[in-house]
C-alpha cells in the first residue's frame, strides 16, 4: 500500500489545524501512521482512497472531518478552447484518454515531488502499475493545441525525459528505464500511443515516458494533463489530480477530447453522482439509531453534498474524485467513521445455534492425547517441500499425485508434502545437539492428487532405537482405533529391508513403518538409529 | 533432632570403625566394617561431604632394584669385583680375559670416578683402600626391601647415580588414610545406632507386615531433582485449542475444507477484481491446474464483476473471465472456505469458524512465512449490523484475555464496513490484530445469500508471537526439541 509522505507545514497550511491535532485524528479516519518525524509524518492510506494519495487530498478530508470545513467541495472547471483529437486507431491499443488544463500554479522543488509521487501512487493504486491507467504531466507553455493522439510505427523518434538523444519508440522500451520497467504493456502491438501537438511536437508515448520538452520544472506555472488506459477509471485519476492542483491554487481549464467521427466529450468532468440513500438502511447496517442531522453532519464532515428528499430518503452528491463508492454501503461506512466506531455500543449477537467440532479435528485431538501418552511430542512443520528432502534424501522415488507450484518462491519450498516422515526427519536433524531420545510426531494434512488427507507420523531416534520398538507401538496406536491389522513384508526403500513393513488392515495397506534405512539417516545428518511410522488416519 | 538422621548404615558401619583408632587404611576399615574395600571408601566420601571424616591421599615415591641392580646387589658392583681381586698393576688385557670385555668397560669407568685406581699403558693401577660407598650400602638395603625417598634423601646424589647407572628405579605409591574428624568423633561419643534401614519398600515387606519393624531411610529431600520432561502438544497447537474451545462456547460450527482452491472461491465470489495485483503471481502460489466452476454460481459472480448484475451495485466493468477464475490456487485466506459454506447454507442463523492454514507467496523472515493459520469466523443472520460485529469482536477478544480491545477504520476488498480491531498490549500499546467487516452485498448476492454476514478473521501466528513471546515465527515450524520440552504447558 502506498505510504504518504505529509510535510507538516503543507498539511497545516492546507487544512488550517494544528499538525498534533491532525496527527492524533488521521488514524480514525482510516489510515495507519507508519512514522512521525520532526517536520513530516509518513501515512499509509488504503488502496481504496487513492484521493488520500497527496497531501492536498488529506487536507482536504481533514478540514471536513475536523469540522473545518464540511460539505460538497465545488471546483469549478473553466471552459477553454483546448482540444484533443483521438486516433481511432487506438481502439484496440490504449483507448481512453481524457486530458485537463492546469493554470496558475507556483511550483518549487518540493511541490514538484509532491505532485510527481502522487502520479506514482495513482499508477500504482488504480492503474495497476500504468497498465490500466497512466499519467502525463507537461508545462502546458512548449506546446500548442489542438493535440492529437495517434497510433505511431516503432521507428518513430523523439527525445524521452532524462535523454539528450533522439531513440525510436522501438529503441526506447530497450534503452529507456522506463521503456524497459513498462514495455510488457505493450508486447502485443505492432504501433504505439503517442500525444503530439500542433507542430507535431511529442509530449508523450504512454504509458511508458514523456518528451523531455514539456518536463515540468520550477518555472513552470501552466499544466497540460493527460491519463490514458483501457477503462473509465482514467476520469478519476484525472479528477484526483486537477483537483490536488486545484487545492494548491490552480485553475482547471477543460480539455476537448474529439473523434474523427464529431463524438465529444469535454474532461475533466467534476460533477457528482448521486445515490439515494434510504435511513433505514443506514440504521439497520450500522444498529444505532440515527437522527436526520446526525446523518447529514456526517455526510457533510466527509464531504459529501446532502440533501433531504422525503422523509426516510437522502439525496447523496459523490465527489468525483472518489473511486471507491460502488455502493450505499461505501457512503454508510463514511457515516460509521465520522460517527466514530468508538461510539457504537457493541452488541453480541443474539443468533440461537449450537456449536459443533469438527469431526477430521476431532479425530485428530484423540490421535494427539493418545501420541502424547507414548512419550512423544508433537511438531508442526510447514507443509511446503521439496523434492531433494520429499525424496532423494528418503531414498523414494518420484511419486505422481505431487502439487508442484508455478512460481517457487526458494527451492526450499516447490511442492506440497504428500507425507509427513520427511518433515519429522528434517526436525531431528534440526535438534541433533539435543539430548536424546527424541520422540516426535505430527498429525496433519498432506495433499495428493490436490486433495487433503489426514496422516498420522512419528519418529524416535536413539542408540536402541530398533523395530521391536515401533512395532509395540503401532500395535497400542492399532489397538486405541479398535482397528484389526496385519503387519507384512514392505518394499518402502525408506526403511531398512528386513526390518519394515506396510501396516495393512482389511485388504488396505494403511501405512508404512520400521527402521529407517541407514543411508536416509546420514542424508539427513543424523547419526544415530532412527525408527518412524506413517499411516493415514 | 538426631544427628544420625541423615546416615546410611554403610556410613555408620565406617563411623563406628573409629573407636579405637583416628586413621585407617582402606584395607582396615574394610576389615573393621565387613564391607568390601570400595564399598567402604564410597561411604567414607559421603562422611567426607558431611565433614566427619577426611579422606588424604598420600602420594610417596619408592626405590626398587632393576635386574642389573639385583645382580650387583648379590655380585657387587663391577668396580668392586675388580678391585677387590688385584694388589698390583693388571693389563687390562688379562682383566678381560678374566671377566668380560662389557664388565671391565664399566668397571674402568667407575674405577676413576671413585678414585679408587688409575690407568696407565694400558693397565690398572690399584690406589687408595677402596671403602664400601653408600651406593653399595642402598643396593645392599634394596636387596630385601623397597625405600622411600625419605630414607634416601640423606644420599640423594647416590640415588640419583643408581638411577642413572638403571640399577634403580622409582614409582609412584599412592596411599590413602582415613581420618576422624572432630566432629565424627562428637558423633561417635554421642552414640551411633546401628539398626538396618530399608532404602526400598518392597511388594515382600508390604505383604508380611515386615515394614513396621524397619526403619525407613529418609531422603535429603534438598538435593535438587534430575530433569525430565513431560510430553506434550506443541505450545501452539494449545492456543489453536484455545480459540476453537472459545468459538465452540460461543456456538459456532466448526468447518475444514480443501488447501487448494480455485481462483472463484479464493478471490471472484469475494468481488476481488480480476486484475488485482494480490491475485498474481507475485503475491499468490498458482498451480497449473484448473476447476470446474459451479453453473449455479458462475453467471451470477460473472454479472457481479461486470455491472453489479441485479444489485444497485457498479461492478467493476470490464470482462471477467472464466479461464481466469478456473486457475487453482493455494488458498491466500480461509475465507475461500467460509464463503463456500455460506453458499451452500444459506438459512440464517449460521455461525461458523475455520481455523487452518492459509498461503501467500512471502520470503520467509522472522515475521513472515509462506504458511500460516489464520482463524476466521462468520455470522449470517436476520438484522445482523455493524454494532453486532462489533460485539462478536469484544467478546472474542476478551476470551482471549485481551482486555482492551478498540476498533479503527479499515479497508478489505470484500467487506463493508471494515475494521481494524486493535488490542493493547503492556509495553507495545495499541496492536493491530486481525481484521473484520460485513461481507458486501457484491459477495452474497450472487450466492444466493440473503441476510447480513459478519465476518472476522486474524492471522494466528500474530497471536502466537504476542502470547508466547516469540521474536521468530519461524519456531512454531521448525522446532527446537529443547524449547518443546521447556515450554510450560500453564503458561497461557
Amino acid at each position: 500500500m502506498p505510504v504518504i509522505t505529509l510535510p507538516y507545514t503543507d498539511l497545516e497550511d492546507l487544512t488550517s489545524s494544528e499538525s498534533s491535532e491532525i496527527i492524533s485524528r488521521i488514524p480514525m479516519i482510516g489510515a495507519d501512521v507508519e512514522r512521525i518525524e520532526n517536520d513530516y509524518i509518513d501515512i499509509e492510506f488504503f488502496p481504496d482512497r487513492p484521493d488520500l494519495y497527496s497531501v492536498e487530498g488529506v487536507s482536504r478530508a481533514m478540514r471536513g472531518f475536523l469540522g473545518i470545513e464540511k460539505g460538497f467541495c465545488q471546483y469549478n472547471v473553466k471552459e477553454s478552447n483546448f482540444k484533443l483529437l483521438v486516433d481511432k486507431g487506438l481502439l484496440k491499443i490504449r483507448p481512453n484518454i481524457v486530458c485537463a488544463v492546469v493554470k496558475g500554479i507556483n511550483f518549487d522543488s518540493n511541490s514538484i515531488k509532491t505532485i510527481m509521487d502522487l502520479q506514482e501512487d495513482l499508477h500504482w493504486g488504480l492503474g495497476r502499475n500504468r497498465k490500466k491507467v497512466s499519467i502525463g504531466v507537461h508545462d502546458l507553455n512548449h506546446v500548442q493545441s489542438p493535440f492529437r493522439y495517434l497510433p505511431m510505427d516503432k521507428s518513430f523518434k523523439f527525445i524521452p525525459l532524462d535523454f539528450s538523444n533522439e531513440l525510436s519508440l522501438e529503441q526506447i522500451l530497450v534503452k529507456h528505464p522506463k521503456g524497459k520497467a513498462f514495455a510488457h504493456i505493450l508486447d502485443k502491438f505492432d504501433k504505439y500511443p503517442i500525444i503530439l501537438d500542433k507542430q507535431d511536437k511529442v509530449l508523450s508515448f504512454p504509458p511508458i515516458i514523456n518528451g523531455n520538452l514539456t518536463r515540468v520544472t520550477e518555472d513552470t506555472t501552466d499544466l497540460f494533463i493527460d491519463v490514458t488506459g483501457l477503462d473509465d477509471t482514467v476520469n478519476i485519476a484525472l479528477n484526483i489530480v486537477v483537483t490536488a492542483l486545484a487545492e494548491r491554487g490552480g485553475t482547471i481549464e477543460s480539455v476537448s477530447i474529439e473523434d474523427l467521427d464529431g463524438n465529444v466529450e469535454v474532461t475533466p468532468n467534476l460533477k457528482p453522482v448521486t445515490w439515494e440513500i434510504k435511513k433505514k438502511d443506514i440504521e439497520d447496517l450500522l444498529g444505532i439509531p440515527l437522527r436526520d442531522r446526525d446523518i447529514v453532519e456526517n455526510l457533510e464532515k466527509m464531504r459529501y453534498g446532502v440533501r433531504k428528499i422525503d422523509p426516510e430518503t437522502f439525496e447523496v452528491d459523490i465527489p468525483a474524485y472518489r473511486a471507491d463508492i460502488l455502493h450505499s454501503y461505501d457512503i454508510i461506512e463514511d457515516i460509521a467513521i465520522c460517527y466514530g466506531f468508538d461510539q457504537i455500543i457493541p452488541q453480541f449477537p443474539e443468533s440461537s445455534t449450537v456449536g459443533s467440532g469438527h469431526s477430521s479435528s476431532i479425530k485428530e485431538d484423540k490421535f494427539r492425547e493418545l501420541m502424547i501418552g507414548l512419550g512423544y511430542f508433537q511438531v508442526m512443520p510447514f507443509t511446503l517441500t521439496n523434492e531433494k528432502v520429499h525424496f532423494e534424501m528418503m531414498c523414494r522415488e518420484k511419486t505422481p499425485g505431487v502439487t508442484y507450484l508455478l512460481h517457487p518462491i526458494s527451492e526450499e519450498q516447490t511442492m506440497l508434502r504428500t507425507n509427513l516422515l520427511p518433515n519429522l526427519l528434517e526436525i531431528l536433524s534440526l535438534n541433533q545437539h539435543r539430548e536424546l531420545p527424541q520422540r516426535i510426531f505430527e498429525v496433519g494434512e498432506i495433499v495428493e492428487n490436490e486433495i487433503n488427507k489426514h496422516h498420522l507420523a512419528a519418529v524416535s531416534i536413539h542408540p536402541f532405537a530398533n523395530f521391536t520398538e515401533i512395532q509395540e507401538l503401532i500395535d497400542v496406536i492399532m489397538r486405541e482405533q479398535g482397528l484389526e491389522y496385519n503387519l507384512v513384508e514392505s518394499n518402502d526403500s525408506a526403511f531398512l529391508e528386513g526390518r519394515r513393513a506396510n501396516i495393512v488392515v482389511g485388504e488396505k495397506v494403511v501405512g508404512v513403518m520400521g527402521e529407517f534405512y541407514p543411508k536416509v539417516i546420514t542424508s539427513f545428518g543424523l547419526g544415530q538409529p532412527v525408527v518412524g511410522f506413517e499411516m493415514q488416519i | 533432632m538426631n544427628l544420625n538422621y541423615n546416615l546410611t548404615t554403610h556410613e555408620k558401619k565406617v563411623l563406628l570403625s573409629f573407636n579405637d583408632k583416628h586413621k585407617l587404611t582402606p584395607t582396615e576399615l574394610a576389615e573393621k566394617t565387613n564391607l568390601k574395600v570400595e564399598a567402604a571408601i564410597h561411604a567414607s566420601f559421603l562422611l567426607e561431604e558431611k565433614g566427619y571424616l577426611s579422606v588424604v591421599d598420600n602420594i610417596t615415591k619408592q626405590y626398587y632394584l632393576t635386574k642389573e641392580g639385583e645382580n650387583y646387589a648379590e655380585n657387587g658392583l663391577p668396580e668392586r669385583r675388580i678391585i677387590d681381586s688385584i694388589d698390583e698393576p693388571v693389563s687390562m688385557e688379562e682383566l678381560k680375559n678374566k671377566y668380560s670385555p662389557q664388565l671391565v668397560g664399566i668397571a674402568t669407568g667407575w674405577l676413576l670416578k671413585k678414585g679408587w685406581a688409575k690407568i696407565n699403558d694400558g693397565k690398572v693401577i690399584p690406589q687408595s683402600k677402596a671403602e664400601k660407598g653408600y651406593d653399595e650400602f642402598l643396593l645392599e638395603k634394596l636387596k630385601s626391601q623397597s625405600i622411600d625417598y625419605k630414607e634416601a634423601e640423606s644420599n640423594k646424589e647416590v640415588l640419583k647415580d643408581l638411577i642413572k647407572r638403571k640399577l634403580v628405579y622409582e614409582e609412584e605409591d599412592k596411599s590413602r588414610i582415613v581420618q576422624i574428624t572432630d566432629s565424627g568423633l562428637a558423633l561417635l561419643e554421642e552414640g551411633i545406632d546401628l539398626e538396618e534401614e530399608i532404602t526400598q519398600i518392597t511388594a515382600d515387606l508390604l505383604k508380611s507386615g515386615e515394614w513396621k519393624n524397619k526403619k525407613i531411610r529418609p531422603y535429603d529431600i534438598k538435593k535438587p531433582a534430575k530433569k525430565t520432561f513431560a510430553a506434550k502438544i506443541h505450545p501452539y497447537q494449545r492456543l489453536l485449542n484455545q480459540m476453537r474451545s472459545i468459538f465452540l462456547e460461543m456456538g459456532f460450527t466448526e468447518i475444514k475444507g480443501d488447501v487448494i482452491q480455485s481462483s472463484f472461491w479464493n478471490f471472484d465470489t469475494l468481488f476481488q477484481p480480476q486484475d488485482h495485483p494480490a491475485r498474481e503471481m507475485q503475491d499468490t502460489f498458482h498451480l497449473s491446474s484448473r476447476s470446474e466452476l459451479p453453473d449455479k454460481y458462475k453467471r451470477h459472480v460473472a454479472a457481479m464483476h461486470e455491472h453489479g448484475g441485479d444489485s444497485e451495485s457498479t461492478g467493476w466493468g470490464g470482462t471477467w473471465s472464466e479461464e481466469i477464475a478456473s486457475r487453482n490456487v493455494l488458498r491466500t485466506h480461509t475465507t475461500a472456505i467460509t464463503i463456500k459454506y455460506l453458499a451452500d447454507n444459506p438459512d440464517p442463523p449460521v455461525k461458523a469458524f475455520c481455523i487452518d492454514r492459509a498461503y501467500r507467496r512471502e520470503t520467509i523472515d522472522p515475521t513472515h512465512t509462506p504458511e500460516f493459520e489464520q482463524l476466521e469466523g462468520v455470522v449470517m443472520d436476520k438484522n445482523m449490523s455493524f454494532a453486532n460485529l462489533l460485539g462478536c469482536l469484544s467478546e472474542f477478544y476478551h476470551r482471549m484475555g485481551f482486555e482492551n480491545v478498540r476498533f479503527r477504520p479499515g479497508y478489505f476488498p470484500y467487506t463493508e464496513p471494515s475494521v481494524e480491531p486493535e488490542v493493547y498490549i503492556e509495553g507495545m500499546g495499541w496492536v493491530e490484530l486481525g481484521g473484520a467487516g460485513i461481507f458486501r452485498k457484491e459477495v452474497t448476492e450472487p450466492l444466493g445469500i440473503k441476510e447480513p454476514v459478519l465476518a472476522w478473521g486474524l492471522g494466528v501466528s500474530r497471536v502466537a508471537m504476542l502470547k508466547l513471546g516469540l521474536k521468530d515465527l519461524r519456531e512454531l515450524y521448525r522446532s527446537d526439541i529443547s524449547w518443546l520440552r521447556d515450554s510450560e504447558i500453564f503458561k497461557f
